[in-house]
């Protein structure tokens, strides 16, 4: 028998979120989360387990159904000097509490000439694929991405979502943190493997703004964000079998966005293909693509290419569902056309 | 070599119980108390531990159902 390999400790991203929120609370005094069942419960998507045990209900408070409420208290908390982490339970509720985030969170810093900033994270889930219909199934990266003054975020896995979720409480600025429910690691919504990671019980920050090659390539480049990442790193292990090197890169961050880090893979490959869930147009897949296209030294092989979600309603039904969500089927067939439409 | 047993007396005989996901994959190296898998019954979630420290068997696959005291794997 070989040696045992190093013993790891693999979780999910939803322990990984509550376990970087309860590090924080027990070294800063002024971290406080604030949402919808997050107390009692530990969340819905057990971003919050064990938080009120361990902190008590000043620190760790259940609100009622009203997200301009709490979401407006933790702007104004954030001005004075508290840095709260509320949830917003799913990112299509987001139109009651829009004003507070966008025109006052994201504002702060600018309109007091940085005297005042707003250190808080709003964390929310997006994604479908479980029939939960068009109010809760939304992914909407490029809603918030699109405004300036915030900074979005979204892991692909448990080890990221530790990091970022330290990095954005000690942010001065507002972080809007996404994690996706097909990653969360709560059984009813099913979870994608590779999102279970092992994570060091240590403090450690993944920086806000930087993208990760997550598996090199020299023919094309996959990128792609939250669930999307596992379907382009299944995509390029079958393409592998072809003999197709793909390179697959892990956004992390929608804002900013790493430009550099998808122009050096680029100028590699010379192929683009960008995956995610978000709605078509003007999305995620634009911004990448407009961002390639528009560096003058950058030699394209083929057009780029995106594939995202159609620009309907999420529907219910789960066979209807299914047949517009993005996969790795319809991003292999994608990236397939265009290794062919090679000069 | 121990068993993995699924917990007993934490919901009704009733209901159905499944393995959410194992959070090793067979063949790891686990460690004592670590949380190794998750059983769903309803909507609620159960954390399996891994009663020894050692290398991880799966028995049982995920999505399967079970019962309360079953074996759904070893540590040896």
């Amino acid at each position: 028998m070989s040696s045992p390999e190093p013993v790891m400790r693999k979780i999910p991203i939803a322990k990984a979120m509550a376990e970087a929120i309860g590090q924080e609370m027990a070294t800063d005094p002024s971290v406080l989360v604030m949402g919808e069942d997050i107390a009692k419960l530990g969340g819905v998507f057990g971003t919050t387990t064990g938080l009120l045990d361990r902190f008590g209900p000043e620190r760790v408070r259940d609100t009622p159904i009203s997200e301009t409420a709490f979401i407006g208290a933790a702007v104004g908390l954030a001005a004075s000097g508290m840095k709260p982490v509320v949830e917003l339970m799913f990112v299509d509720f987001f139109g009651v509490c829009m004003d507070a985030i966008y025109n006052l969170a994201a504002k702060q810093c600018y309109f007091s000439g940085g005297q005042v900033t707003c250190p808080m994270v709003l964390m929310t889930s997006v994604g479908g694929g479980y029939g939960d219909a068009g109010q809760h199934s939304q992914c909407l990266y490029a809603t918030f991405g699109h405004l300036p003054g915030m900074k979005v975020v979204i892991p692909s896995n448990a080890y990221d979502a530790k990091g970022l979720m330290l990095a954005a409480i000690r942010d001065p600025n507002p972080v809007i943190f996404m994690y996706h429910k097909a990653l969360q690691g709560m059984g009813w919504l099913g979870t994608v493997k590779g999102s279970i990671t092992d994570v060091p019980e240590d403090d450690y920050i993944v920086p806000i703004g930087k993208a990760k090659v997550v598996r090199e390539g020299s023919d094309l480049t996959i990128v792609s964000l939250g669930a999307g990442v596992h379907q382009g790193l299944d995509a390029a292990k079958a393409l592998a079998a072809d003999g197709v090197k793909a390179e697959v890169i892990d956004l992390i961050s929608i804002a900013p966005l790493d430009r550099e880090t998808i122009r050096a893979s680029v100028a590699k490959t010379g192929r683009l293909l960008v995956i995610d869930d978000d709605y078509l147009s003007y999305g995620i897949g634009a911004e990448v693509i407009a961002s390639v296209c528009e560096d003058r030294a950058l030699k394209l092989k083929a057009p780029p290419r995106r594939i995202a979600y159609p620009d309907i309603p999420v529907p219910f039904t789960p066979v209807m569902e299914h047949y517009v969500l993005p996969n790795a089927e319809k991003l292999l067939g994608e990236a397939k056309l265009i290794m062919e439409t090679n000069a | 070599m121990t068993d993995i047993l699924v917990q007993t007396g934490l919901w009704e005989d009733t209901d159905t119980a499944v393995i959410g996901s194992w959070l090793y994959s067979d063949g790891d190296v686990v460690q004592a108390g670590a949380v190794i898998a998750e059983i769903m019954v309803e909507k609620s979630s159960f954390e399996l531990t891994a009663p020894a420290s050692g290398i991880l068997h799966i028995g049982a696959a995920e999505e399967s159902e079970v019962a309360a005291g079953q074996v759904v794997g070893r540590i040896s």
